[in-house]
């Protein structure tokens, strides 16, 4: 019978983070992962940030598989026709990153890499299937026919994740808690990169793009970011939101594409490769169903991810630092019931993940429900105003003909007409010694109801 | 990609690499399908692995084409089917991600 201290099932970012922080402290712990390499089931479709990263590694950055350090974050207001855009470039970050672009197969292969060398024993191509239960505390994991025991085991294994559902502190899913989300990595030369996102060599730019009127979902959001050689496109959507509409997201994915504003910018391109992943929505399972008797939730299992601000990674990996902790806190005690467990919630508290995880759910009801519709009803608006003002400029340069009275009222007299039609009303009131707060008011009068006349005259 | 026809899902499917397990990580209780109505799974799958067939009145779905998502199983309403990870080491190998 083998045993160990502690299993952490999943190598993804929370897993290693744990495993990596428990084998600093010379805690004996192994890695499942399944697999034949950490990385390869993994799919992230957003910038790597690395502030948690650098409390783990600090000197990540001399061999952190990296695509492009990226600068500049845009955000994109794209509707069926239209796009405004915030463009947001830091030249802090090209001497200070703080974040990245990079694949996840390379990264994650790096991260256990490391792992390994701070001790932690890697065992890939190894699915769990089960859990061993003795007098409701979890005591080891199954692999096929072979068991492994251990005093702790940690799921960090996904979304799906076997250890939470075995363990019963997973037993329902709901389409509600969840985004589905579908991405392309795309060829492009890097020197087109560089000239149609305006940056340069190892400079990396990510767009997240709001969308209204695009399609009838209320929560539709995508994100464009650079590689080396590269773009990486991807979109998602509430699962109950596509059950409830019928719609089917990968093509939503080639309306985007279609749309001018992406179509510029990734014209020509062929397809590197299709991947899709779930992710959980904010808090899927209660803080109170984190952890229990020898087994902690963390990272996508535990749902603790950001996706309204695009904070999964980093999240995740501060989770299972925080799972660490708490494993440390057992092993001085040698308990590892619910009650030293539930150290795991002040140790999240003290990161403010829990309340940022319920902040993200809360956001992310309201962009799904109907806050959003009144929200791409607003941009949309907003747009339509902007749209108008644009056209009416135009129109106006470029017309036409009015009447020559019209014609000369408009080039000439229309700025002095309120004060034409006021001054002998002002006179009047000076004269008959009437309050001078009357001539304000008076001219106040004129004046709007001028401009009102003038608007319904030229329409 | 104006002017250019866009990659069928299926096109788009050969860009993945996969590993095929001989046995199949995915079964469907047939009769409980007949019974369903909306048949969510039908356009949920990103990689379209599940197809009504008319004629035998029957889903057919292709476990070898799985991206691995697992949106199939949380949004089937009628439980009906059963998916889980295919075994270690077998199943989509992602050569980025």
């Amino acid at each position: 019978m083998d045993k160990v201290t502690c299993i952490v099932v999943g190598a993804g970012p929370s897993g290693t983070a744990c495993a990596y922080a428990l084998a600093q402290k010379g805690i004996e712990t192994v890695l499942l992962e399944r697999g034949r390499t950490p990385g390869e089931k993994n799919v992230s479709s957003f910038v790597l940030y690395t502030s948690v990263l650098k409390h783990l590694i600090p000197d990540f950055r001399q061999d952190l598989p990296v695509e492009r350090n990226v600068v500049r974050m845009d955000t994109i207001y794209m509707g069926d026709n239209d796009t405004k855009a915030l463009q947001s470039y830091n030249y802090r970050y090209v001497d200070n990153p703080i974040a990245f672009t990079a694949f996840r197969r390379r990264y994650d292969a790096w991260f256990a890499q490391k792992a390994i060398k701070a001790g932690v024993q890697l065992i890939s191509g190894m699915k769990v299937t089960d859990l061993i239960i003795d007098a409701g505390r979890v005591v080891g994991v199954k692999v096929g026919e072979e068991e492994l025991y251990a005093d702790v085991v940690v799921g960090a294994d996904g979304y799906h994740s076997i250890v939470g559902e075995k363990s019963g502190l997973i037993h329902a899913w709901s389409p509600d808690r969840c985004l589905l989300a579908v991405k392309e990595v795309l060829n492009l030369p890097s020197q087109v990169i560089n000239e149609r996102f305006q940056l340069t060599d190892g400079i990396g730019c990510e767009q997240g793009i709001n969308t209204y009127n695009l399609n009838e979902l209320n929560y539709f959001s995508a994100t464009l970011y650079t590689n080396t050689d590269s773009v990486s496109l991807a979109v998602f959507a509430r699962l109950d939101e596509l059950q409830r509409k019928k719609i089917k997201l990968h093509e939503q994915l080639e309306v985007l594409k279609r749309h001018p504003y992406i179509d510029n910018l990734i014209k020509d391109a062929t397809l590197r490769e299709y991947e899709a992943h779930l992710l959980p929505d904010g808090g899927r399972v209660k803080p109170k169903n984190l952890y229990g008797n020898g087994v902690l939730l963390c990272g996508e299992a535990g749902g603790i991810t950001d996706t309204i601000a695009g904070m999964g990674i980093p999240n995740c990996m501060l989770s299972g630092m925080m799972a660490a902790k708490t494993i440390e806190d057992a092993i001085s005690k040698k308990d590892f019931s619910k009650r030293t467990m539930k150290n795991y919630l002040k140790y999240l508290d003290t990161t403010k993940l829990i309340a940022m995880v319920h902040e993200s759910r809360r956001a992310s009801d309201q962009f799904a429900g109907k806050a959003l519709e009144n929200e791409s009803d607003h941009m949309a608006a907003a747009a339509d105003i902007y749209n108008q003002y644009w056209e009416s400029s135009v129109e106006y340069i470029e017309k036409k003909n009015y009447p020559l009275w019209a014609e000369l009222f408009l080039r000439l007299g229309q700025y002095h007409v309120p004060g034409l039609l006021f001054w002998p009303v002002a006179v009047l009131i000076k004269i008959a010694g009437l309050p001078a707060v009357w001539v304000e008011m008076v001219k106040r009068k004129t004046r709007s109801r001028y401009y009102a006349w003038k608007k319904s005259l030229v329409g | 990609m104006r002017g250019k026809k866009a990659l069928s899902v299926d096109e788009k499917m050969e860009t993945v690499k996969i590993k095929i397990d001989k046995q199949a990580h995915i079964t469907v209780k047939a009769d409980l399908c007949k019974a369903c109505t909306d048949r969510p799974c039908l356009y949920i799958c990103t990689a379209e692995n599940y197809q009504w067939d008319e004629k035998k009145d029957a889903l057919i779905f292709n476990y070898e084409g799985c991206l691995e998502c697992g949106a199939c199983r949380i949004i089937c309403s009628k439980d009906a089917i059963d998916w889980s990870y295919p075994i270690g080491g077998y199943g989509v190998k992602y050569r980025f991600g």
